[in-house]
């Protein structure tokens, strides 16, 4: 593949691009590329879960709730500039992340994915309770970020989720390479053997919940200062499920796939906007066919169209 | 508290739980079958509701109506087999679902742009008077509701033990090589399972009608079908059905005893109980899911 | 290296400040004027702004149709904002950056058109709202930004208090209402009006879900709570549930609903339990009704939708409809020299406008953006949405933060 001073360089490169584009483009189009990012950001973490792990959870969206909800109230309640609130709020995530780890560890399947849907539901409704602090089901207006004492425009905003996006990608390239990743993959493939060579399927399990819930509180963070309104509903079962459809199709466990695949799907319904009220219909049947068509996810249909003679093992999607 | 306070809410716990339960019966034995968890069982359900609707503008009684339901909903769920998920059955178990989900995504819009949102309604087979007996009060299309969901458990109880196709589908749940080399066709026995598991969906949607209202939402019904599944134990049937009524009854008590916020969460909160001691469900048996 | 910083110092200085601040006469042309709209057209909410659009655009055609607007036509263009306060704020800016509109007007959703309320006062763009009752969009005040056809929170608060005590004579209120916003809103309301205009507070407040598909314990509950009557907030599916269970299970106290449940399809849905049901009507007359202005109306709407699905038109059309001759009467008011300042000024001087009778009167001043404080309270009697015989005599509060 390439030597991680190429990767590190391709990701400056890539950072730069998306830097000057936005500058180039209207706030319109530069908001869009933002709210494609903050949802790369979200596939990427959902996909070290699911893909590289082989785990399930339908609560992903509930976890960029956490990181949004307290990365806005940190920054309005106790005065945190931005660049320490997302952070901050994404670390709360992780802990949420790892109480949740911790009783998933002895489920899995079917039994796992209702256990993540439960969390979701209670997610849902501490927010809707304590609607002194995070506006119930009438929504938050988010705490404007400033740098410097003045607020930042909406390019700014913009700079902002590009970087945080391209930190986050290159970062995950680099968990899937290292121990780490590769205890991930060990797990999925096969538990019995992992355990058997004294790798902890808990403590895995764990971390691997605990990373994709930091990077969805990343995503939400960036989210809450990108829209400037967060509610309930924007983050519930719906928005977990379209998460889901990123990754698978993209391709579980490729990280180019998630990159794709959630700028691609989470772009389609401002494709769709001539088709007015068809676009619900429209955005079922291009999931549909994409499935069906390419069961294996964009990323594995691109390594068939594009063969590569196999020189390193690569970590092989199940 | 009279005991016939009691008595009134079990009742409505029991014929709602029985809603349940047909949808988790609907989930489970496709799984059973062919390892495929239906996502979009709820939309099956949606569809019987609305064929009930239009079946009924026509004039038909509802005798006619019921039967042809339960044929369109298998005709369906044995076209989107062939069609949808037999292409992707060889794909991870997760795109699988995906799909289904897709699927039902793509009913429900389709059935919103042509219905729009505004509720309709359809009368009960037996009229909308209640029935009082004692003091107690009944909705008879309710109480028609839970009969409909014992017999529907006992006829699909009674195909499984058998009836040779039900026995073929349980032998190619057990293992699918060895059922081959015994004759049993694999193709057709997943086709049995979806147009069965479709008829179930589809007549949960016709006998919910009456009481729940015809609108594009009807499917939402499927995460309350899930959570009963997973209750019982996800491979079995008569599992399915109890926990089908056990949600329905907890669902009922809470609200009274708890107040309507925690009513949502006590179905989850018992799930994830139960899941903490017994990983399996109530009479799930512990097999290696591929999902 | 020099090249490289300078590029960082260009885009932290792009990041603080922006490139274009000038607000500019946007979207007034020599012959037209564009006006945005936006709504729910997908999702949960469709149904709101389906209606919403439809209404609107039946209204531009026939103030083009008579000759537009001191010589302009008018050019809607809508997007969808899939009830989502994120891709509203994405449907406002497209309309504002790519389609350069003049104004924008709101068929959407409370927390959707939220959402794009900081935007557009940085935009300094006029919005109006039509069917949100999102509280930030008249207060604090604020010079851009108007709401018509809705009412305030606080207003159905202030009505349904009065009413239940007034005409009910109620001693015991039992309050059911839906985790939703809107109708959580209007329960809130109504319990805080309750206590400052009255001292009372309702026999019980009890909570369903969203989705649920039972309310026995509920209404069983409410039983319990002896009440003289129970008003029920939620949607018009819910309601009609409530009150056919409500029969199964005996109870006899009277139902009040929300202002979204006086709909014609509540009362069909119901299938015959919805009787002696009462609720306030944002509208006058509502769909189906059989007064000639009403079925002119329809005929006029059906001619322009012939293909749309049945229940259509409904309250929303109506409503959007009224709101966009509100829209164009102040626009010509506003005389050919069309600013967003002359318009916002001919929309403050706006007393007592109605097109015809199928609509509420809307009144603007330079104090307060509130369009519309009336309600028509209305009564369920043969199958139909007939008015109630009975107005306020407590006079609102609402204005008074205004002074």
């Amino acid at each position: 593949m390439r030597t991680p001073n190429e990767r590190t360089l391709l990701c400056i490169g890539a950072a730069a691009a998306l830097l000057v584009v936005g500058a180039l483009v209207g706030s319109y189009p530069a908001y869009l590329l933002g709210l494609a990012m903050v949802n790369v950001i979200a596939a990427v973490g959902l996909n070290l879960l699911v893909g590289n792990s082989g785990q399930i959870s339908l609560c992903h969206s509930s976890f960029m709730a956490v990181g949004a909800y307290s990365s806005s109230l940190l920054a309005s309640g106790a005065g945190l500039p931005f660049w320490a609130a997302i952070p901050a709020g994404s670390v709360v995530a992780a802990i949420v992340g790892a109480l949740l780890g911790l009783p998933a560890r002895r489920l899995h399947g079917i039994y796992l994915a209702l256990a993540t849907l439960g969390f979701l539901q209670i997610v849902q409704i501490v927010v809707e309770e304590f609607a002194d602090f995070t506006g119930g089901v009438r929504g938050l207006n988010t705490a404007k970020p400033t740098l410097l004492g003045s607020p930042l425009t909406s390019y700014g905003v913009y700079c902002v989720v590009a970087i945080v996006c391209v930190l986050a990608v290159w970062l995950a390239i680099n968990i899937k390479r290292s121990r780490i990743g590769r205890e991930f993959d060990a797990v999925r493939l096969s538990p019995h053997a992992a355990q058997a060579l004294g790798i902890s399927v808990a403590r895995v399990k764990l971390t691997a919940f605990a990373l994709s819930a930091a990077y969805a509180g990343l995503a939400g963070g960036l989210f809450a200062i990108l829209v400037g309104f967060i509610d309930p509903n924007e983050f519930g079962i719906a928005a977990s499920l379209r998460q889901l459809t990123y990754i698978v199709v993209g391709g579980l466990g490729s990280i180019g796939g998630a990159i794709v695949g959630a700028a691609l799907l989470s772009g389609l319904p401002e494709l769709l906007r001539p088709i007015k009220e068809y676009t619900d219909f429209a955005a079922a049947l291009v999931l549909l066919g994409a499935l069906l068509f390419m069961p294996h996810g964009l990323a594995s249909a691109w390594q068939r169209l594009t063969p590569k003679p196999k020189a390193t093992w690569r970590g092989v999607p199940a | 508290m009279p005991a016939s306070f009691y008595v009134q809410l079990a009742i409505a716990g029991i014929s709602v739980g029985s809603v349940y339960a047909l949808i988790a019966l609907s989930i489970v034995v496709p799984f059973k079958a062919s390892g495929v968890l239906n996502f979009g069982q709820g939309e099956l359900a949606t569809l019987g509701a609305y064929a009930a609707l239009v079946l009924s503008q026509f004039g038909l009684p509802y005798y006619l109506v019921a039967p042809l339901v339960i044929a369109s909903g298998a005709l369906i769920g044995l076209m989107i087999e062939r069609a949808l998920i037999r292409p992707v059955i060889k794909a991870p178990a997760f795109t699988v679902i995906i799909a289904t989900f897709a699927i039902g995504l793509a009913i429900k819009s389709a059935i919103a742009l042509h219905w729009g949102d505004t509720p309709y309604g359809v009368a009960g087979p037996f009229g909308d008077e209640p029935l009082v007996f004692n003091g107690l009060r009944a909705n008879p299309t309710s109480l028609w509701i839970v009969l409909c969901t014992v017999a529907i458990t006992a006829l699909v109880g009674g195909f499984f033990k058998y009836a040779r196709p039900g026995k073929a589908m349980r032998a190619v749940s057990i293992n699918p090589e060895a059922a081959t080399l015994m004759g049993i066709r694999i193709n057709g026995s997943y086709r049995w399972a979806w147009g069965m598991s479709s008829a179930i969906g589809a007549l949960a949607g016709l006998l919910v009608a009456p009481v729940v209202g015809i609108n594009p939402e009807v499917g939402g019904l499927i995460l309350r079908g899930l959570v009963a599944a997973v209750l019982g134990g996800f491979t079995s049937i008569y599992g399915a059905v109890i926990g089908g009524i056990l949600v329905g009854l907890l669902e009922t008590f809470a609200a009274v005893g708890l107040g309507g916020t925690v009513k949502n969460l006590a179905p989850f909160l018992v799930l994830l109980l139960l899941l903490a001691f017994r990983p399996y469900g109530l009479f799930g048996s512990r097999e290696i899911h591929r999902v | 290296m020099n090249t490289f910083s300078s590029a960082l110092r260009l885009v932290a200085v792009l990041a603080v400040f922006p490139l274009s601040a000038l607000a500019q006469q946007n979207g007034v042309g020599p012959d037209s004027v564009t006006i945005g709209v936006f709504g729910p057209i997908s999702g949960p909410a469709s149904y709101i702004g389906l209606a919403g659009r439809d209404g609107a655009a039946l209204a531009f055609k026939e103030v083009n149709d008579a000759g537009g607007i001191n010589g302009r036509k008018i050019r809607m263009v809508f997007e969808d904002d899939a009830h989502s306060p994120a891709r509203a704020v994405a449907a406002a800016k497209k309309l504002v950056e790519q389609d350069k509109v003049f104004m924008l007007m709101s068929v959407g959703g409370s927390n959707a058109t939220a959402g794009t309320i900081d935007y557009v006062k940085e935009k300094g763009l006029p919005m109006y709202v039509s069917i949100s009752s999102a509280p930030a969009v008249t207060f604090p005040f604020a010079r851009t930004l108007f709401r018509g056809g809705t009412t305030e929170t606080a207003r159905y608060g202030e009505l349904y208090a009065e009413f239940l005590r007034e005409h009910y004579k109620a001693k015991r209120i039992v309050i059911l209402s839906g985790r939703e916003e809107y109708p959580r809103n209007e329960g809130d309301a109504t319990v805080a009006k309750l206590k400052e205009w009255f001292n009372e507070a309702p026999a019980a407040r009890i909570e369903f879900n969203v989705g649920d598909k039972d309310f026995t314990p509920q209404l069983s509950a409410a039983q319990r709570a002896n009440p003289d009557v129970i008003a029920f907030f939620g949607n018009p599916a819910e309601a009609a549930l409530a009150l056919r269970q409500a029969r199964d299970l005996g109870v006899k106290a009277p139902f009040f609903v929300g202002a979204n449940i006086v709909d014609p399809a509540f009362i069909a849905a119901a299938r015959g339990s919805a009787e002696t049901a009462k609720g306030f009507s944002l509208v006058p007359v509502l769909p189906g009704s059989r007064l000639p202005e009403m079925v002119q109306w329809e005929a006029k709407w059906k001619r322009e939708y012939p293909n749309a699905p049945a229940g259509r038109p409904n309250n929303f059309d109506l409503i959007a409809y009224a709101d966009a001759y509100v829209v164009t009467d102040a626009m010509k008011r506003a005389g050919p020299a069309l600013t967003q300042d002359s318009f916002i000024a001919a929309l403050e001087a706006t007393r007592n406008y109605k097109v015809n009778g199928l609509a509420t009167a809307r009144s603007f001043s330079t104090k307060h953006h509130i369009g519309n404080l009336q309600l028509v309270p209305m009564e369920v009697r043969g199958g139909a949405w007939e008015p109630v015989q009975w107005s306020s005599t407590h006079q609102s509060d609402i204005l008074k933060r205004y002074e």
